[in-house]
């Protein structure tokens, strides 16, 4: 079992430097990817200037915690298609019949797909969060947790990216239903929860868990609280296994295609 | 002339076969148009209150047009067709059609954009009537000139899209410079008018593509005057030349850069 997983790791780790080999071929795109993604990103900070311009609490957070909420959303959509960028085009390989190419190899089929590319903007997306992260209020132990969110969170985000993707085992258009979910991620972790009322709230912290993956880990980060770490956690780790669940639960019903394709 | 309106024609007929995905493309921008209006629910103490010369109504009503201009334009997809035209050498199938490539990416994406622009305006305007309960007051001369406006931004920030586009034939990838963009659309014209940025900067965004292809139009909408209307129309006029003139000017020293292997 453990050498088993170890294998596993090794197998991701040389398609993770493979990935980053290729990609650094140009290395004037490489480089211009990622600094134009942190520039990028800087802009939107522009918008949080001018909002605390004109009050000092916006959603019950200063500044400070809306540019940690911001160094978080960043780092977990960086971690999420830094890693994991397959996981947002499940639907086109399982509809495209572009999953044989995995089916065959003898290591685990799901992590072998989502690992297969990289998205080197979200180099300039981690780079970023982190340079956010040390100007809202560096000390180690911020930063330990800081780093344990972003992976939690990333790991959030791609699990139900994979389970919304994995519906296009079932249905035709399930693609459609996996942008909009991708879209409601990645556009509310940017903006405090306390501006939302009511039903969007509780939706915030359930089916749509932004709230999890970003909102909590800012009160973690400002104030620790053991309680609201464990849930981050324990929902990470039930996530992830639903995703495995649905994943493999869908991929019995799947069937190739007669499309020739290869993995260079 | 009539090639390219035929090419209008195309896209328009082609784009009538996918309204459902046009439908479900309103999700991201409803969802974004929901974030913004609770947030400045949450900014108003009250709906008469001023923040910059805008009330809670004209703040909302001007996010939801330059959304809708921005969104309709699907400015991402365009710049991303051309940088690959050019990559992949697909652009040497275009050098030898009796066309301008300019005009022709402006005709194609113009088609594009028709079918969605109408249903993302009325979908729009819906939902800001959902939310606010009213209309701005505005009267059928001024929608016209309101409907002029959206055109030529529309126009506008095609050319400009295209000219990134068209850096490719010089750096191999154009998506960051087209990010930049897009984020300086978005944060200095989209989200906020440009009277929420210091003075200083007010008069340079007032001379920049922000004020043809975002702020003109909508605060026409909000708040629509004649004097205003002709400004924002003059500009818009000089922009489209500046831009077109540009683009040939990049398209002609690229297209000589071009080195197509085997096809």
């Amino acid at each position: 079992m453990l050498m088993e997983v170890k294998n596993q790791i090794k197998v991701n780790y040389l398609s993770f430097k493979y990935c980053i080999m290729r990609e650094m071929l140009n290395k004037a795109t490489f480089i211009s990817n990622v600094l134009f993604m942190i520039l990028n990103n800087s802009f939107m900070i522009v918008q949080w200037i001018v909002l605390y311009s004109l009050k000092d609490n916006v959603g019950g957070y200063t500044f400070k915690q809306v540019l940690l909420l911001w160094a978080l959303a960043s780092g977990v959509y960086g971690v999420a298609h830094l890693f994991f960028k397959k996981s947002f085009h499940l639907s086109e390989v399982i509809n495209n019949g572009k999953l044989d190419a995995y089916i065959v190899q003898p290591k685990n089929i799901l992590l072998s797909v989502i690992t297969s590319d990289i998205e080197v903007s979200a180099i300039g997306d981690v780079l970023f969060s982190i340079i956010v992260f040390c100007v809202s209020g560096f000390t180690i132990k911020r930063f330990i947790l800081f780093i344990i969110f972003i992976i939690t969170g990333g790991l959030i985000l791609t699990s139900v990216t994979v389970i919304l993707n994995s519906l296009s085992f079932w249905f035709n258009n399930a693609d459609m239903i996996a942008d909009v979910g991708d879209s409601l991620m990645t556009s509310f972790s940017t903006y405090p929860d306390g501006i939302f009322k009511g039903l969007t709230k509780v939706l915030l912290f359930t089916l749509i868990p932004v709230g999890i993956s970003n909102y909590i880990p800012v009160k973690v980060i400002t104030e620790f609280n053991i309680n609201l770490f464990v849930i981050n956690i324990v929902v990470c780790i039930f996530l992830i296994l639903l995703s495995n669940i649905i994943f493999y639960s869908g991929l019995k019903r799947y069937s190739s295609t007669n499309l020739m394709s290869a993995r260079i | 002339m009539r090639k390219y309106l035929f090419i209008i024609k195309t896209q328009i007929m082609s784009n009538l076969q996918y309204i459902a995905n046009i439908l479900l493309g309103f999700i991201g921008y409803f969802i974004m148009l929901f974030i913004l209006f609770n947030l400045w629910d949450y900014l108003y103490s009250s709906p008469d209150e001023l923040i910059n010369g805008y009330n809670m109504n004209q703040m909302t009503w001007y996010v939801i047009v330059t959304e809708v201009l921005w969104m309709t334009l699907g400015g991402r997809k365009l710049c991303r067709k051309i940088s690959n035209d050019v990559k992949s050498g697909n652009i040497t199938y275009n050098i030898n059609k009796p066309y301008n490539y300019v005009l022709y990416c402006l005709s194609t994406h113009l088609g594009d954009v028709v079918i969605k622009g109408i249903v993302y305006t009325f979908l729009g305007m819906l939902t800001g009537f959902i939310f606010l309960g009213s209309f701005p007051k505005l009267n059928i001369i001024s929608i016209i000139i309101l409907l002029i406006t959206a055109i030529l931004a529309t126009t506008i920030s095609i050319l400009l899209i295209t000219c990134i586009g068209l850096v490719s034939f010089f750096i191999e990838d154009s998506g960051p410079l087209y990010w930049v963009y897009s984020k300086v659309i978005l944060v200095l014209g989209t989200i906020f008018p440009i009277e929420y940025f210091p003075s200083i900067l007010q008069k340079i965004l007032q001379y920049s593509p922000v004020y043809v292809v975002s702020y003109g139009p909508a605060k026409l909408f909000v708040d629509f005057s004649m004097d205003n209307a002709i400004k924002v129309i003059v500009a818009q006029l000089v922009y489209i030349i500046i831009s077109y003139v540009l683009c040939n000017l990049i398209y002609r020293k690229g297209v000589k850069r071009i080195n197509v292997n085997g096809g």
